[in-house]
This record gives C-alpha cells, sequence and structure tokens, in this order.
C-alpha cells in the first residue's frame, strides 16, 4: 500500500506543477504590476526601476517563470513580492495553522453530519427527521461569511456580555495575548477555545451536506436483506445501525473525505479572514492582489498536492471500510 | 498488519496537521537571526530597569487594526502602520513632533541650522543602546542617510532628500554623536528625520543596497534602539514588542507597559467586536457606522481626530474631454459633496480644495465658497464648454455627437464605492454619465501610474505627509513621471511650486501657499471631496493615551493601565 501511496504522489508531482504554470500565465498575462505595491508620491521612475530589478521584475515573463522553476526545485520556491521574505518561510509560517483548522472542522463535520444522518435515516418522517432536515438545509445553504459573523455576534459579542451566558469565545485569532508565556496545558486550553468559532462555523456548512448524504446512503443500506437477517437473529437494534447498516453506508461518503478536504481550503478563505486566523487561504487571495506570483504558484502547488492528497487519503479509507478493497495488489 | 499500518499512517497525517506552526523567526535566516536574537537577549537581561517599580509599571496593551505591518526596516518598508512603529515603538528617529507639530529632541538633544540655511548639525545623545547593546552613533544616522539615496536600495520616499548634495556630499560625521547634512535651503528641511528612523549600521551595513528588501532584519528579526524591542511575529496575525529596560532615563526611561501587542484583524466587525469584548485595547480605524456602537459600551471612548487623509477623484487631463478646466469645475460643481461627507462622516470630516490637509499650517479654511453644490452653474459651464444635450437622452454630446461619458476607476473600498454611486446620480443631473468600475488595486495603481495613463477619472485618497510637495503631482517637469496623472502642465502652478519648497519660513509661505490653492481651484486638476477624521476606538482600561494627527502611537511610551484593569498573566 505504502508503494501504491508513493506513486501515486510522484506520478501527480508534473501535473501539479503544470496547474501551477497555467497560474503563472494568468498572472502574467493580468494587468498590473507588482511593483506598485512600492510605489510612493515623490518616487521617481528610476527608483520604481532599481525596486523592479532588485524584485527580479524587470527579466521576461519566461525568464522569471524560469527561476520560480529552479527555485522550486531547490525546494525554497524564491521570495515574496510584496514582503521580500522567503517564500517557504511565508507559507511555513501559516500552513500549519490551515490545517490545524481543516483537520478539526472536518472531524466535526463528519463527527456531526454522520449522527445526525444515522438519527435521521432510523427515525425517517418522524417531527425530528424534519427538525434535523431543516436545520441540515439551513446551514448547507448559509454563506459561510455570514454565518462566521452571526457566530462572533452571538457567541462573543452577545454571550458573555449581554446575556450572561457562562461561556464565550474570542472573535478572532488563533491565541491569546501571552499565549507564549502560559504553560503548555493552558496553551492546548487556550488554542482549542479560539478554534471553537472558526472550526464549528466551517465544519456546520459541511455537515449539513454530509447528513444529507449519510441520511439517504443509510436508507438504502437499512432496508438490504442481511439486515432484516441481523434482526431477525435477534442482534440488538443499536448493533444492526452502528455495525452493520453503518458500516456499509459510510463506503460513499468515505469518497468526500477526498471531495471536501481541497474545498476545506479554499473554504477557509473567508472563515480565516472573518476570524483572522492566519493561514493559507487569507495568503494566497492577498498574494493574489498584489501579484505576488511566487507565493501563488507555491500556494497553488501545495494546494494541487491537498487534492491528490486528499483523493489519495479517499482511496486509502475505502480500503479501511471496504476488506473487500485492496491497494497495490494484483 | 496492513490495518495497522494504515491506521498509523492516517494517525501520522492528522498529527502532521496538529503540529505547531513555527514562527517565522524560527525557520527563515537562521544565521542573522539567531545570532542577533542572542545579543539581544544577553543586553536585555542585563539592561537595568529603571523606575519599573512605579504603580503604572506592567501590563500589556493591544492594539488591533486591519492590516499588517510591512516590516522594521525603514529603508525598505513603507507602508504607513509600518512607519509609525518605526518611528514611535521599535526604532527611533532623530527629532519628533509635539502636540503643535514642532519638532521636539528625541535621538537628536539638540541641533543647529547655518545661516545660510545650507547645513543642518545634529548633536546626538550619547545613552541610546540598539536592543543588542551596541551604541547608537552618528555612523549610524549617515549610514542611513547614504543608504536612502543610493537608488539601488528603492528606499520608498526619496524625494525627502532631493535637496540634499548627493551621495557623501550630503553628509559629514563630524564624531560619533555628531552629523552634518548639507543641503539646497528649503521649506520644511526637519521633517525627513521626523519621519525616517535610524537604521542599525553595524547590523546592516555590509548588506547590499539592493538586497536589503529581501533582507531578514526587518520583518524577522528587527533591533531597534527604540522603547520597545521586537519578540516576535506571526505574518498576518500579530507583532510583539516587550518594554526596552535600557531606553535614556533622559527620554522617560522604560515605557510604562511591559508587553504590547500589535494584532491583525481584517474584518472590521469582528475587530468591533474584539474591543467590545475586551481582546483589542484600540481600534484602530474604525467605520463611522460602528462608532456609535462602541462609544455606546461603557468602558469605552471613541476618539476622532483631524487627520492628514485627502479624498478626491483625479482627472485625467490628457484626454479631450477632460482637458477643459470649465468640465472639471462642472464636475465639482454638480456633486454635493458637504451631503456625501455628512453622510458617511457626519461632522467628523471637513471638505477640502486642494491637497492641503486641514491639519496642515497652509491649510485655507476659506478656500472653495465658490465651489458649493451648483447644479445650475454646473449646467452653464457644461453649455460654454460645448456639451450640450444634443438629442435629448438626458447626456450632454459635444459638436461631433461625442457623449460626455467618463469611466472613473476606484478599488474595492465601501466608502469608495457609496461615494461613486452618489456621484454618479448627482452627475446625471447634470447631463454627464458617469461610470464607476471597481478594479483590484495592483491593476488600478498601474492603470494610473504607467505611461499609457490608461483611465478617465481615479478615486483614491491618500495620507498626506506634513512636508507637502506637490511637484510630483502637478509641476510640467514631472509630467511623465508616475504621479501626474492628470497630465497638469501649468506654467503659473511651476512657479508657485519651485518656490514653496525653497521658503523655509512659514509666514512667508503662507500668501505663496494661499495663491497656489486658488491656482488649483482655478485649472481644477481633481475633485477635491474631503479630508475624514481618524476615528479610533480606545479601552478605558488604557490610560493617557494621545491621538492625534501624528498617529496613534506617537505617544506610547506613556500609555498605562492601573494594576487592577491588567490582564491575567
Amino acid at each position: 500500500m505504502l508503494v501504491y501511496a508513493a506513486r501515486r504522489v510522484l506520478t501527480s508531482v508534473p501535473l501539479v506543477l503544470g496547474v501551477a504554470t497555467i497560474v503563472f500565465l494568468v498572472l502574467a498575462l493580468a494587468p498590473g504590476d507588482p511593483a506598485s505595491v512600492y510605489v510612493r508620491p515623490g518616487m521617481s521612475p528610476e527608483t520604481l526601476e532599481h525596486i523592479r530589478r532588485n524584485l527580479g521584475l524587470d527579466a521576461p515573463a519566461h525568464v522569471q517563470y524560469g527561476r520560480w522553476v529552479l527555485s522550486f526545485f531547490r525546494g525554497d520556491f524564491g521570495y515574496s513580492l510584496a514582503s521580500g521574505m522567503p517564500v517557504r518561510a511565508r507559507i511555513l509560517a501559516v500552513l500549519p495553522n490551515t490545517l490545524i483548522l481543516t483537520s478539526v472542522s472536518l472531524c466535526i463535520a463528519f463527527v456531526t453530519g454522520v449522527l445526525v444522518g444515522v438519527v435521521q435515516a432510523v427515525r425517517q418522517h418522524s417531527f425530528l427527521d424534519s427538525v434535523l432536515s431543516g436545520a441540515s438545509l439551513f446551514f448547507y445553504s448559509m454563506p459561510s461569511f455570514w454565518l462566521a459573523i452571526m457566530m462572533v455576534l452571538v457567541f462573543s459579542v452577545n454571550a458573555g456580555n449581554a446575556w450572561g451566558w457562562p461561556v464565550s469565545f474570542p472573535p478572532s485569532g488563533m491565541a491569546s495575548d501571552g499565549y507564549e508565556l502560559m504553560k503548555a496545558t493552558d496553551q492546548l486550553r487556550d488554542r482549542i477555545h479560539h478554534l471553537v468559532l472558526p472550526a464549528f462555523t466551517l465544519a456546520l456548512v459541511l455537515a449539513g451536506g454530509i447528513a444529507r448524504y449519510v441520511r439517504s446512503s443509510m436508507l438504502e443500506v437499512i432496508r438490504q436483506d442481511y439486515i432484516r437477517t441481523a434482526r431477525a437473529k435477534g442482534l440488538p437494534e443499536w448493533l444492526v445501525v452502528w455495525k452493520h447498516a453503518l458500516r456499509n453506508a459510510l463506503i460513499p461518503v468515505v469518497t468526500l473525505v477526498g471531495v471536501y478536504f481541497p474545498l476545506l481550503l479554499s473554504g477557509t478563505v473567508f472563515i480565516e479572514y472573518v476570524f483572522a486566523w492566519p493561514g493559507m487561504g487569507r495568503l494566497m487571495v492577498e498574494s493574489i492582489l498584489l501579484e505576488d506570483y511566487p507565493v501563488v504558484l507555491a500556494g497553488t502547488f501545495l494546494f494541487g498536492g491537498m487534492v491528490v492528497l486528499g483523493n489519495l487519503l479517499a482511496d486509502l479509507l475505502y480500503g479501511i471500510v471496504d476488506p473487500r478493497i485492496r491497494h497495490g495488489e494484483g | 498488519m496492513k490495518r495497522a499500518v494504515q491506521i498509523s499512517l492516517l494517525a501520522t497525517l492528522l498529527l502532521a496537521a496538529c503540529a505547531e506552526g513555527p514562527e517565522v523567526g524560527d525557520s527563515s535566516a537562521p544565521g542573522f537571526c539567531e545570532g542577533v536574537q542572542a545579543r539581544v537577549d544577553s543586553f536585555m537581561s542585563t539592561a537595568a530597569g529603571g523606575g519599573s517599580e512605579g504603580v503604572r509599571y506592567g501590563g500589556m496593551a493591544v492594539v488591533g487594526a486591519p492590516a499588517d505591518l510591512g516590516g522594521m526596516n525603514a529603508l525598505a518598508h513603507g507602508d504607513a502602520g509600518a512607519v509609525q512603529h518605526q518611528m514611535f515603538v521599535n526604532l527611533m528617529t532623530l527629532v519628533q513632533y509635539d502636540e503643535n507639530l514642532e519638532p521636539v529632541a528625541y535621538l537628536a538633544r539638540s541641533w543647529d541650522v547655518s545661516e545660510d540655511g545650507s547645513e543642518l548639525t545634529f548633536h546626538l545623545r550619547d545613552d541610546v543602546r540598539w536592543h543588542d547593546g551596541v551604541l547608537t552613533t552618528a555612523h549610524d544616522v549617515a549610514f542611513t542617510f547614504l543608504t536612502a539615496v543610493n537608488p539601488r536600495s528603492g528606499f520608498p520616499n526619496p524625494a525627502f532628500f532631493q535637496h540634499y548634495l548627493p551621495g557623501e556630499a550630503g553628509v559629514e560625521v563630524v564624531d560619533s554623536f555628531t552629523v552634518k547634512f548639507r543641503f539646497r535651503p528649503h521649506s520644511e528641511f526637519m521633517d525627513p528625520w521626523r519621519t525616517v528612523a535610524i537604521m542599525p549600521r553595524h547590523l546592516l551595513g555590509s548588506v547590499p543596497p539592493e538586497d536589503l528588501a529581501r533582507h531578514p532584519f526587518g520583518e524577522v528579526c528587527p533591533v531597534g534602539n527604540g522603547p520597545f524591542r521586537f519578540v516576535s511575529r506571526m505574518p498576518g496575525d500579530r507583532w510583539i514588542f516587550a518594554a526596552n529596560p535600557a531606553f535614556p532615563e533622559g527620554l522617560g526611561g522604560r515605557p510604562f507597559l511591559d508587553r504590547y501587542v500589535y494584532r491583525v484583524i481584517p474584518e472590521q466587525t469582528v475587530l468591533l467586536a474584539e474591543l467590545l469584548t475586551g481582546g483589542v485595547d484600540v481600534h484602530v480605524a474604525m467605520f463611522p457606522n460602528h462608532a456609535a456602537r462602541a462609544q455606546a459600551e461603557p468602558g469605552l471612548r471613541v476618539v476622532s481626530f483631524p487627520y492628514r487623509s485627502i479624498f478626491f477623484a483625479g482627472w485625467n487631463g490628457r484626454i479631450p474631454k477632460l482637458s477643459d478646466p470649465r468640465v472639471r469645475r462642472a464636475l465639482t460643481l454638480g456633486v454635493n459633496r458637504r451631503q456625501i461627507m455628512e453622510g458617511i462622516h457626519g461632522p467628523d470630516a471637513v471638505v477640502v480644495n486642494s491637497g492641503v490637509p486641514p491639519v496642515h499650517w497652509a491649510f485655507d479654511p476659506s478656500l472653495g465658497d465658490s465651489l458649493s453644490y451648483d447644479p445650475g452653474q454646473a449646467r452653464t459651464l457644461l453649455d460654454a464648454a460645448g456639451w450640450l444635450d444634443r438629442d435629448g437622452d438626458g447626456i450632454r454630446e459635444n459638436a461631433e455627437g461625442t457623449p460626455l461619458r467618463i469611466e472613473l476607476i476606484l478599488n474595492q473600498n465601501q466608502e469608495r464605492q457609496e461615494v461613486a454611486e452618489i456621484m454618479q446620480v448627482q452627475l446625471k443631473e447634470v447631463g454627464v454619465d458617469l461610470h464607476p468600475r471597481v478594479l483590484e488595486f495592483a491593476t488600478l495603481m498601474d492603470r494610473i501610474t504607467s505611461s499609457r495613463r490608461d483611465f478617465e477619472g481615479v478615486l483614491v485618497s491618500w495620507e498626506a505627509e506634513f512636508r507637502l510637495d506637490e511637484r510630483d503631482l502637478f509641476h510640467s517637469d514631472a509630467v511623465d513621471g508616475l504621479w501626474a496623472f492628470s497630465g497638469t502642465v501649468d506654467p503659473a502652478l511651476d512657479r508657485y511650486l519651485d518656490t514653496l519648497q525653497l521658503i523655509t519660513d512659514r509666514s512667508d509661505a503662507i500668501p505663496v501657499w494661499r495663491a497656489y490653492q486658488n491656482r488649483i481651484m482655478e485649472i481644477h486638476p481633481y475633485m477635491y471631496l474631503y479630508s475624514a477624521y481618524r476615528r479610533d476606538g480606545v479601552s478605558g482600561r488604557l490610560r493617557d493615551v494621545v491621538l492625534d494627527a501624528r498617529g496613534e502611537w506617537a505617544n506610547i511610551r506613556e500609555w498605562w493601565i492601573a494594576s487592577e484593569d491588567r490582564r491575567a498573566p
């Protein structure tokens, strides 16, 4: 299986580089000059030319691209045009933040979505099913930007102050000020405290869709003969549902992991913006607006890599949930 | 067995995802930054904390703002927030401005100006140390100047030193704490030394000028000499500074706060939420519609103060339909600037008629009475310029039948979009078809500053410097320069601009400034709209915060928090 995984990753590199090349071409053809962010009143065209030269923007587009490819193979991805920092350092500083947020959100989304979907399937056409269907549709159709603002207003601004709830959450950031001075356990608590609102906002939107998926999958499985057999054997209902039915119903749902993982990365743009979460989504948007192509290309490569990884993850999960599927054999 | 491998692979992936991200300083420049950090830590641990036992000492203040700081390298980072942190927080300038905007001593104890106004000598303090323990000397000042005037460095504000003798002829290190500059006598010659922070020669002197912007000093491991030393930074999230215990007693000693944190919170509603919930103590540049909410909250205050912003629509005078000053004046008369301003900012803004902001000593408040909203006069001027509604569709045409249609470009900004829409409606009343078009910032800048001048009108705002110099906007010598997007060529303006730069006495300059502003109104290259006040929310727990046109951080050394109001450690 490891050989299979390695082969999949290696064969994806040219594909992802190809995507980065297309992005470079799009940026090169777009109007605007990355050096324009440095323009100040009183600056002469000669000074601007020196800045462009210092940034390597005086070279033709194909030379710039060639330099970026070289920096890619060196592994440093060049320098950011907007900040002057090495791109690798810029990305390494924020990538783990996005991965933390998306991983936690994905876990919450799947656990919530599966639970809700199963309950809905088992209690089909009940009042509870209708309520949960309504809630799923509500969160599924809510713009994440709006939902994020509402979460802040309810759980940060009003929960603690106006409504006197015992719990409220920080509106933004990924750590309290003074985080670096805390003990390890306090740091963990603080990080979780800051994760709650962005992770749940991101997860709720996904959970609605997953619940719909699980519900229909469960309804299909629950009518199968072997489920009837299990019940006829006298197995308790919870064992029938959670062991026999759910495991089979989850097989199509597992593919969603692969689909949702890259989706989550793009979905974090709004969440990271609203909750001031310093992650890849925000970095990419800011870099695109500033035409900071070394960062955009490196980010594109990483996002492409995430898509590949997400699909690989889905394939591996298939093997875990369905013993009939084995990779790299025969 | 295979199941175990699969599960462990998944667990590894998840664990990798949950790993703590390194701060930039940890990894990007191991050689330079590690050495520097060790020296800073060593010096700081031995530095005396003069007077730190008083009741005002301690606590942490947090300032929240929508944009990140570029960095602490004054030779490379010129954005407004970064410059303020260089001036007031992490580094030092030779002089500062007091509340009356007059220069007062800071890194320089005193200064002399030669009788003919061509030499400026600074006498530096001899007790200011860089945060790694090295003394700040005249060699640092000379290094800063020589690097700034070297075009290879790409220093963002070269116009500051345009009247200085070139290169080493412009500066002389008299002794370790005395430095002399030579220049052509010119106005406001002290102002650059209020803005440009002095940089450490012992750390950056060996860096090629063209590599300064990429050097880790500015963003990863800055070493200043100001009241706060750099602790850490997470890009896009926060900068953390700590009190410098070695800050000279003669300048008040170490600041009262133990720590100062600058947080980046791009969404304005969330920034307001942080202020309301105590997450930040100062909310920089608050939206007008958020001010009332913050004002209603006990323990918070909203401070509005006149600032240096100028909001205007600039016209491309190279285009035939906008080359006639009568047309440009008609556009201004057809827009109710006061109504727009009051609708958005209430009383916290001032209509302006030139690039001189209301806080500047040369501002003439009586100017522009003849440019109040007057659609009748606007119609008359357009008629006189040959623009008539010839086909009865409500839009004016010239003799060739070309409609008076103007594209107004702007970047994505709520206030600018609202103003553009109101202008569109009001100008339609006088027969002008204005088309606002939102572009992303880099494209907008390219269209107005490139030699193509591929635009008709642009709606922008900027922060004026205290030392005003509009030569790059309106002087005919600069008509091919980056900022001369109006294409203005006017001999009278040239004379005023040339003269103003060389008048060293403000009282002598005021009549010339008035004449200049009147001429600007006559030829009307821009539709000047207004100068909005800066609006900041401040928590009541933070004491003695002075906010004025100098900026938010002008007196950060004096901010303090009573012990009972401090955040829990």
